[in-house]
């Protein structure tokens, strides 16, 4: 095989790679859009918060410590050596489902029957107000995630891909970082979790039928408060692992809670009801986005990054205006 | 007893339809902009004019203009900070290219500019509706920063990619560059944003306006009573552009000075001017200005508050500031829906009735 | 407030005239069918519409009168069959260009612009007519003011007409539902249609409404000689009110006469109609 072809499979994995984590994110935005007709803005945030709420409790930091310091003067920023890394999870679930129940009470049970580009207004709120709490939290800093999982390039796959070359090439192989794999290993295996339970539970199967109608599930008794805070519960989890991986990736900081703005092309393409086609979507994007990266950037001058993933979801919404997997909207009158 | 419109009576339609309706209204409306052109020029301070009046003005034309695309004619647009982009970018080519073009009209043609590109990012709106629509936007905002990033065209190769204004003058005074005094900034900015007021007052109170809020309120029924929607939905996003672009040339050329694309029309501005609109009322232009006039005052008052009177340091402060707001987006969706406007129109008909309601 | 004007309302009716004498043929509808994906909505339907008449189109639920509106103003549009409307046959169109030959309607339902007054949604309907471009509109003074005045005349006129002076600047999402249908029924007559269509105008209402809505009905067909096409499910309505009628069942026509010739058509009883008690 040429180096050139080689080079092109690499930037394709690595571009599938990325996929499954904007996949993840979407998925976060499937789930309560599908349940509560909600687009939640606040979602990459939602990573953010989770994230520095693990780092908070790993590395044993005091929450609100700057406040403190501002308020009584006081200098306490640690507590103790921190917590083993299962006990920090735990934790941090139960943060994200005291959030759930929160947003619930104080905002969603508010805002029922209201116009959808309201609620979706509400969430951009919520966003820059966990954004606001986060950070009083647990500093602004850039943290580093350390939850054990490996990274660096991987060895094996580099020498066995240098074979692959056609004799007397100068290639040395792909590179593949073995942190994309396992986030790629961890997505894929939360995506299946979530379809199992949302298939073979009764909380999943009220799930879909509150995901369905609302008035409907509500006339066969099944509680649509109780509903929302399961999934958004649910989304806390998926945005928890969301953060995991960013944030091993790219260390804790602000810049994660844009992964939601990277969501929003997915989810078009995918359509903002489809699991699978998050999945799908994330896919196509990562891999358009690495392919045009390394194809057409050099040609305009590089960063594409940032808004060819736009593009190519607009592009393909004037063709498709109900996504990859959305129903064909028949309009009524 | 003040306000009350008890034996004000309409004879004509054209008194039927006047933008404030009321004597004593009118009395008030115009009593304020006699103290905004003619008492406040005299007191105005370099501290007042930078960091309250001057951005006040600037951010009130550009919710003016999201208002007029979002409030109404229903589509969310994102893209603010790419448009405000649009108008400085061209501010600045127009004012380097020909200096002796008066800077009054180098305003009205960045916003002529940006216009046509608001039209263009406009065109999906036919296809797409709603939180869809609000993506694309999303896509103007990240491909106009990143074009005006890329191509040093645009910055006229300056080595550090920033824009500086040159000194203009209108009647001989100096508007923009250093040596622009605070009150002829101030009055600047003022006389734009009154005339575009009234202009925004005037196209919404007709033909046009009734036109935006029927494809905002029922694209469906609009296009089949004869609302053409290509054309209503692009005017509006011309129009809203249009605005837009002439804050965002306001907002470099006088109030910045000098500005880097990244940091000054990051997408942290678009959102800024959405909940302007939203706090201060959708599909109000007295909403515009509440909301503008909100956020710019409440920064300035926390960190009065925290930094100066309670020596907290800045990053607390900043992150509280964040906090509060998103906090009363919230408050403001669940309470007003309508925003600060809506609170206005309640309290007005309370006094209407004051002092005898029943 | 109190801005009252009477108007001679036959002076805003009719548009230049059309060459078609009354009970020419206004609109002629040819083997229309119409199918969403597998699901054929309607298939090969005709009849006509002639000029100055109340025509009615019944059926039971589903059998396509709505979308057979929705083909008429150009909001769907038929794989198969030709709208002659005015003498001109008609190719795919939008439904604002269907509104600017001349067609009106009112909604199933009510499709009013819930932010706006009353005022404002009957003066939407005007809007074919307004001409003033956004210039104009922006400066206010002068042309475009005359034109909003203008207008406002015409529109006064239809809510004197409609005897909704009382709810003119109150915005229509808070009034009552019989008014809602009325004023959606102004915001129609506001664009002095050549065609008319109603689609169920007395759904939901109590025995008065609907006998008000009735005379407005007759009184917009004789007064201004608009032609109209409605569709109602209430049989005394129906009969009593048009001067011929379409019966249509699952997408097919199984009926079309005076209202007498189709109450006594065996597929129409047993399609809809039913047995009368006795």
């Amino acid at each position: 095989m040429s180096p050139d072809f080689l080079n092109f499979i690499e930037t394709f994995l690595n571009g599938l790679m990325a996929g499954v984590m904007y996949s993840l994110v979407a998925l976060g935005f499937v789930l309560i859009f599908k349940a509560s007709g909600i687009f939640n803005f606040a979602q990459g945030v939602m990573a953010l918060f989770a994230a520095l709420t693990l780092v908070g409790f790993q590395t044993g930091q005091v929450p609100f410590a700057h406040l403190i310091r501002a308020i009584f003067g006081v200098e306490i920023l640690h507590w103790g050596a921190g917590m083993p890394t299962i006990l920090a999870l735990i934790l941090t679930m139960g943060v994200m489902v005291a959030l759930a129940f929160l947003i619930e009470r104080l905002v969603l049970k508010h805002l029922v029957n209201q116009a959808p580009i309201i609620l979706f207004m509400a969430t951009i709120g919520l966003a820059w107000f966990l954004e606001g709490l986060g950070d009083l939290m647990w500093g602004a800093d850039i943290k580093p995630m350390d939850v054990g999982l490996p990274s660096g390039g991987s060895f094996w796959w580099e020498d066995l891909t240098a074979t692959w070359a056609a004799q007397g090439s100068d290639y040395y192989g792909m590179y593949i970082d073995t942190l994309d794999v396992s986030a790629a290993i961890i997505a894929v295996a939360l995506v299946v979790a979530l379809s199992l339970f949302s298939q073979y539970t009764a909380t999943g199967r009220a799930l879909r039928a509150v995901a369905d109608d609302h008035q409907a599930a509500l006339s066969v008794g099944i509680s649509l408060r109780r509903i929302w805070v399961i999934v958004w519960s649910l989304a806390g989890f998926v945005a928890l692992v969301a953060g995991i991986l960013w944030g091993a990736k790219s260390g804790v900081q602000f810049s994660l809670s844009l992964i939601a703005l990277k969501a929003l092309p997915v989810l078009i393409l995918g359509g903002f009801t489809s699991i699978p086609g998050a999945i799908v979507g994330g896919l196509i994007i990562g891999v358009g986005e690495k392919l045009a990266e390394a194809y057409i950037g050099p040609l305009v001058g590089g960063a594409i990054e940032n808004w060819f993933a736009y593009m190519l979801a607009l592009a393909f919404l004037l063709f498709r205006p109900q996504g990859l997997y959305g129903e064909k909207i028949i309009e009524r009158i | 007893m003040l306000y009350r419109e008890a034996g004000d009576f309409k004879t004509t339609y054209r008194e039927d339809n006047q933008t404030f309706p009321i004597k004593s209204e009118r009395i008030l409306f115009w009593a304020a902009m006699a103290f905004a052109f003619l008492v406040v020029p005299f007191f105005i301070d370099s501290y007042w004019e930078k960091s309250v009046l001057v951005p006040l003005l600037v951010w009130a034309l550009v919710a003016l203009g999201l208002n007029i695309l979002t409030g109404y004619c229903g589509q969310v647009s994102l893209g603010t900070g790419g448009f405000m982009a649009v108008g400085a970018f061209a501010c600045y080519k127009l004012m380097t290219a020909f200096p002796d073009l008066n800077i009054f009209f180098v305003v009205l043609l960045s916003g002529c500019v940006t216009a046509l590109v608001g039209m263009i990012f406009g065109l999906p709106s036919l296809r797409i509706k709603g939180f869809y629509l609000a993506v694309a936007t999303l896509a103007a905002q990240f491909f106009l920063i990143w074009v005006f990033n890329k191509f040093a065209w645009f910055y006229n190769y300056s080595a550090s990619g920033q824009i500086t204004a040159p000194e203009r003058a209108v009647f001989g005074i100096a508007v923009t560059g250093p040596n622009a005094a605070p009150w002829a900034t101030y009055l600047f900015c003022l006389t734009i944003l009154f005339i575009f007021a009234w202009f925004a007052r005037n196209l919404t109170r007709g033909r046009v306006g009734r036109s935006w809020m029927a494809i905002r309120d029922m694209d469906i029924a609009a296009e089949i009573i004869g609302v053409e929607p290509l054309k209503t939905k692009l005017s509006a996003f011309a129009v809203s552009s249009f605005y837009i672009g002439v804050a965002g040339a306001l907002f470099f050329s006088v109030y910045l000075g000098a500005a880097e694309v990244t940091e000054a029309f990051g997408i942290d501005k678009s959102f800024l001017a959405l909940f302007m609109v939203i706090i201060g009322g959708l599909g109000s232009i007295l909403g515009s200005f509440l909301g503008a006039a909100f956020l710019v005052l409440l920064p300035v008052l926390l960190k009065n508050l925290f930094v100066g009177s309670l020596g907290w340091p800045t990053d607390v402060a900043a992150h509280i500031q964040i906090m509060l707001i998103g906090g009363l987006i919230v408050f403001f969706l669940i309470v007003e829906p309508h925003g600060l406007a809506q609170l206005w129109r309640l309290a007005k008909e309370k006094l209407r009735l004051w002092p005898f309601p029943y | 407030m109190n801005v009252h004007i009477r108007e001679d309302m036959s002076r805003h009716t009719l548009r230049a005239d059309d060459g078609i004498a009354t009970g020419g043929d206004l609109l002629k509808v040819d083997n229309i069918s119409l199918s969403f994906g597998g699901v054929k909505a309607i298939s090969d339907i005709s009849f006509d519409v002639r000029k100055g008449e109340i025509r009615a189109i019944i059926g039971p639920n589903g059998a396509g009168k709505t979308s057979m509106l929705n083909v008429i103003n150009g909001f769907y549009h038929p794989q198969e069959g030709v709208i002659t409307f005015r003498g001109k046959t008609r190719s795919r169109m939008r439904p604002h260009e269907a509104a600017r030959q001349g067609i009106a309607r009112t909604f199933q339902n009510i499709a009013l612009f819930k932010g706006m007054s009353t005022l404002d949604n009957i003066m939407t309907g005007r809007i074919t007519l307004q001409k003033r471009n956004m210039f104009w509109h922006g400066l206010w003074a002068g042309p475009a003011e005359r034109e909003e005045i203008e207008h406002r005349e015409a529109v006064e006129g239809i809510i004197d007409f409609l005897e909704i002076e009382h709810i003119r600047k109150t915005p229509v999402g808070s009034l009552p539902y019989g008014l809602q249908k009325r004023v959606e029924l102004g915001r129609a007559l506001a664009a002095e249609p050549a065609l008319l269509l109603l689609d169920e105008p007395m759904a939901g209402m109590n025995l008065e409404e609907k006998e008000d809505m009735s005379r407005f009905i007759l009184d917009v067909n004789q007064q201004f000689g608009t032609t109209i096409a409605l569709i109602e499910h209430d049989m005394g309505v129906v009969m009593d009110l048009s001067d011929r009628v379409v019966v249509l069942d699952y997408g097919r026509k199984i009926g079309d006469g005076p209202p007498d010739e189709v109450r006594n058509n065996q597929d129409v009883i047993d399609a809809y109609l039913g047995v009368p008690h006795e």
